[in-house]
């Protein structure tokens, strides 16, 4: 055989041989292996009130408006488009036509209307109430359920098939960014009639219309899901991802480091030295949407002269205590509002308190208080992005503040102790709470916090910041907000009652081959554009 | 001994009640609302309200005095009818039945227990005979400062080191979880290792023990370090005694009278903290579990304590202690296969 004819013959074996390898290559399953910092609650939309949860239903389900990847700003998710009417009482979204729930049923309008009131209809047979179910987050974001006072959804009603409509109580400009929260996924009323009361938990089959659908739930350890190749929006670039359940921080970046995880998030902001000097890792720095904040009582006799909150604003060395805990991973300023939102900030509050103990000695002089006064700091036991160590950062505040001579009692106590004791008279002098946020509008950090009955526990009231937050959320256009939010945050800066003390970036990391993750700040994303090519 | 065994039984029936009432009093009474707990961060007083209202958390304890003609509308009996059906209740938020999660996760807690006391005894027991047999050897003193180390470690510090040195270092075991990604054994018992073989997937059984070793070490060195004390001193004081003496007069070998005749006899206390030990790992290693992502009882329970979630804490705080009383009766019964002087009547 001369070598023509070799080639002739081999040659063609050869391309045969390496296509059939990349062809086999192609077609190996790529399994996508996220490491949640916990368990989600429920698999159940609009039942849920936390970040785990949320980011587990997001890759089921998806909700009517979606957001920019990377940012807060509204896109269309379900919804093509909407619109209110003038006075923002009345909203109508058009709905993304020849979509298919996992299932094979169709999406409409029908099927909107069916979530919907079901999340926010006491009486809904599908809501299965008499059986546990609560959907608090729409008495939460929403003022109350159907026919409740000061309910901001009136009713939801079907235009057409592929029309929606919600009517409202009251003007409000945010309701797109409230649907488009993380909570309120549209899931097949279908499944949900199938399941019955048991949908949401491991025994039931959860059913979107998002880029992944449920394979599994096994409880404390991990929520598989395989890619909906029908999918409307971007396919996703893995056949499986699996979501496990790794409380632990630490544990979760040795799981990194092993590779037997892909990406993650929530790390203590002293790991980012670890996962910097790891050359098969690279870190993420999420978007930071929450507040970390002291909150002043009103109730307590020294707190409630203007000049000692405001000695005490000017004693902190916020700056310092944001470098020494968040490792360059979060802002302080004198705004509630995250970076992100800063356009509502005013033009005419300084950008961050003055760290000035001597002004601040004076100040609490003035006010009566030479020898000095006593009050209790009270620190979260529990750590969140705002706060991951809430501990040493009491004790650095403390240590401020006895420099001006204010002695610092520090106390803490078992977390839902602590949250309910701060709401009963007289409540906290001091404490440290926070703020992360559920959709991108200045309305849901401060209603939150100096809503009406929102600022019991500081005993502080007023009824023209109730006015312009009101004003606030019926407001259309960014322009219009800010103008009133400038004025919110005037009032909120003066009164010295919540200071903010960091704006954090919770970190995240991901081993090198994984590619196409850009964190949601609403902690929300899915996870269909991420690919794992390389991964061994 | 059957109507011994039945004797306990029935204690156990009893013991059983009188839990059930002491830990549904006793979780309402700590200080901390599962409504508030529930909302977290959100927990305003507005908003904790109508939650406890939609939970039913108003509602009476026991008896409904408020209106006679329904006086056991009233949690405490609602629970317990509902109990004599079998139900535990549903988790206040997750609405996953209790049960149905007791099932799911004894079998990891289980396997977890079994692995840390095999642990426990293949390394403690023969530390502790030989600090016996060796005694003021440097044997002795190496066995008896390992015990001293185990016991003063920290679970917690334990289980973070040896994930890190094991699996991110040397990349030998796998750091946390209970089962590799792309392993599915369909349970049987619902011990994965066991399981595993079974039903003939040696790959997977492999992978499910290799996943069981470190939280095994974690959780088995304290009972490890303890085993191997309790059998040292209890070795010790079994060797002095006259009949070890009168066999070695015999002309009994050496080995003979160690392991036939004293070491039968010194591992009665051996059993009994054993049999302790056990009891306490089946109720759940909160750190351990919470450490190495285990999906056993001890860190759902911690949840939930932090939840305040009734229905899992009592359902699951009942069934441990049923598991305890079992256990402990097991432990009473073996006393008479190790020595047949004890007789139950």
């Amino acid at each position: 055989m001369n070598r023509n004819k070799t080639n002739a013959v081999f040659k063609p074996l050869l391309l045969t041989a390496l296509l059939a390898a990349s062809a086999g290559l192609s077609a190996q399953a790529a399994t996508l292996v996220f490491g949640n910092n916990g368990e989600p609650v429920s698999l159940e939309s609009g039942n849920i009130t936390d970040g785990i949860s949320i980011l587990v239903q997001h890759q089921i389900y998806d909700t009517l408006v979606h957001f920019k990847d990377g940012t807060t700003t509204t896109i269309p998710g379900l919804a093509t488009s909407w619109k209110a009417n003038a006075d923002a009482t009345s909203w109508t979204f058009n709905l993304r036509k020849g979509v298919k729930f996992q299932d094979g049923t169709p999406f409409n309008a029908d099927a909107v209307v069916f979530n919907w009131q079901r999340f926010f209809d006491p009486k809904n047979q599908y809501g299965y109430r008499d059986q546990g179910r609560t959907y608090e987050i729409v008495g939460q974001l929403l003022g109350g359920f159907k026919g409740e006072k000061g309910a901001v959804i009136k009713d939801i009603v079907k235009v057409n098939d592929s029309t929606v409509r919600f009517d409202l109580n009251m003007p409000s400009s945010v309701l797109p960014d409230v649907v488009g929260a993380g909570y309120f996924g549209i899931a097949s009323p279908t499944a949900i009639r199938k399941d019955g009361a048991k949908y949401g938990t491991p025994n039931s089959t959860p059913v979107g219309t998002g880029p992944f659908s449920f394979v599994s739930w096994k409880t404390g350890d991990r929520v598989t899901l395989k890619a909906n190749t029908a999918y409307w929006g971007t396919k996703p670039k893995v056949d499986t991802l699996v979501i496990r359940s790794i409380k632990d921080a630490s544990q979760r970046l040795n799981e990194l480091k092993a590779g037997t995880i892909d990406f993650t998030a929530d790390l203590s902001p002293d790991s980012l030295k670890d996962v910097t000097g790891d050359k098969t890792l690279a870190a993420v720095r999420k978007p930071s949407f929450n507040v970390g904040f002291l909150s002043l009582n009103n109730n307590n006799q020294y707190l409630k002269n203007d000049k000692v909150r405001q000695a005490i604003s000017m004693a902190i060395n916020k700056k310092a205590i944001v470098d020494a805990f968040w490792n360059g991973l979060g802002v302080s300023s004198t705004s509630f509002l995250p970076p992100v939102l800063s356009w509502a900030n005013s033009k005419t509050v300084p950008a961050d308190y003055k760290y000035d103990p001597a002004a601040a000695k004076k100040m609490l002089t003035d006010a009566g208080y030479a020898n000095g006064i006593s009050l209790d700091l009270w620190y979260m036991p529990v750590s969140r992005p705002y706060f991951p160590n809430p501990k040493p950062i009491a004790e650095a505040m403390a240590a401020d503040l006895s420099a001006i001579g204010i002695k610092v009692n520090l106390k803490t106590e078992d977390w839902a102790k602590y949250l309910e004791d701060r709401n009963k008279e007289p409540g906290f002098d001091m404490y440290m709470i926070g703020w992360t946020g559920d959709y991108g509008d200045p309305d849901n950090f401060y209603a939150a916090y100096y809503g009406p009955n929102a600022a019991d526990d500081i005993n502080f009231k007023s009824p023209e910041l109730n006015t312009l937050l009101d004003q606030g959320r019926a407001a259309v256009g960014q322009a219009a907000k800010a103008k009133i939010y400038s004025q919110i945050q005037d009032i909120t800066y003066k009164a010295n009652y919540r200071l903010p003390i960091v704006h954090s970036q919770p970190l995240a990391a991901r081993r090198t081959y994984v590619q196409g993750w850009v964190p949601s700040p609403l902690g929300s994303e899915a996870f269909n554009k991420v690919s794992v090519i390389g991964k061994k | 001994m059957a109507a011994y065994i039945f004797r306990r039984l029935l204690r156990t029936l009893l013991v059983m009640v009188g839990i059930s009432v002491v830990v549904f009093a006793f979780v309402r009474s700590i200080p901390g609302d599962p409504a508030v707990a529930m909302l977290g961060e959100r927990a305003t007083p507005e908003a904790s309200a109508r939650l406890r209202e939609q939970l039913g958390l108003n509602q009476p304890w026991f008896i409904n005095f408020k209106d006679p003609a329904h006086l056991f509308n009233a949690q405490y009996p609602k629970y317990v009818g509902a109990l004599l059906q079998g139900d535990l209740g549903n988790g206040i938020k997750s609405q996953i039945p209790v049960a149905s999660e007791l099932k799911n996760r004894f079998p990891a807690t289980v396997e977890l227990a079994l692995g840390a006391i095999i642990f426990a005894l293949l390394i403690g027991l023969p530390a502790g005979i030989i600090a016996a047999l060796r005694r003021n050897t440097v044997w002795d003193n190496l066995a008896t400062t390992v015990s001293l180390v185990g016991v003063s470690m920290p679970v917690f510090w334990l289980g973070l080191l040896l994930s890190w040195f094991f699996a991110v270092v040397l990349g030998w075991l796998p750091p946390s979880s209970r089962l590799g990604i792309g392993y599915t054994i369909v349970p049987i018992t619902g011990l994965d290792v066991l399981d595993g073989l079974l039903r003939g997937q040696f790959a997977a059984a492999w992978d499910a023990l290799r996943h069981l070793i470190l939280p095994s070490i974690a959780l088995g060195t304290i009972p490890m370090a303890i085993t191997a004390r309790i059998t040292r001193n209890s070795l010790l004081e079994v060797l002095g005694q006259d009949y070890v003496r009168t066999a070695r007069a015999k002309g009994l070998s050496p080995r003979s009278v160690t392991l036939k005749h004293a070491l039968r006899n010194a591992l009665l206390p051996v059993v009994t903290v054993v049999g302790l030990q056990m009891g306490a790992l089946l109720g759940g290693a909160v750190l351990t579990e919470t450490i190495f992502s285990w999906p056993g009882l001890g860190s759902w329970l911690y949840d939930a304590i932090s939840l305040r979630d009734y229905p899992v804490i009592q359902g699951g705080v009942i069934f441990a202690a049923l598991v305890v009383s079992l256990v402990n009766l097991l432990v009473d019964l073996s006393y008479a296969f190790l020595d047949p002087r004890i007789q139950y009547a």
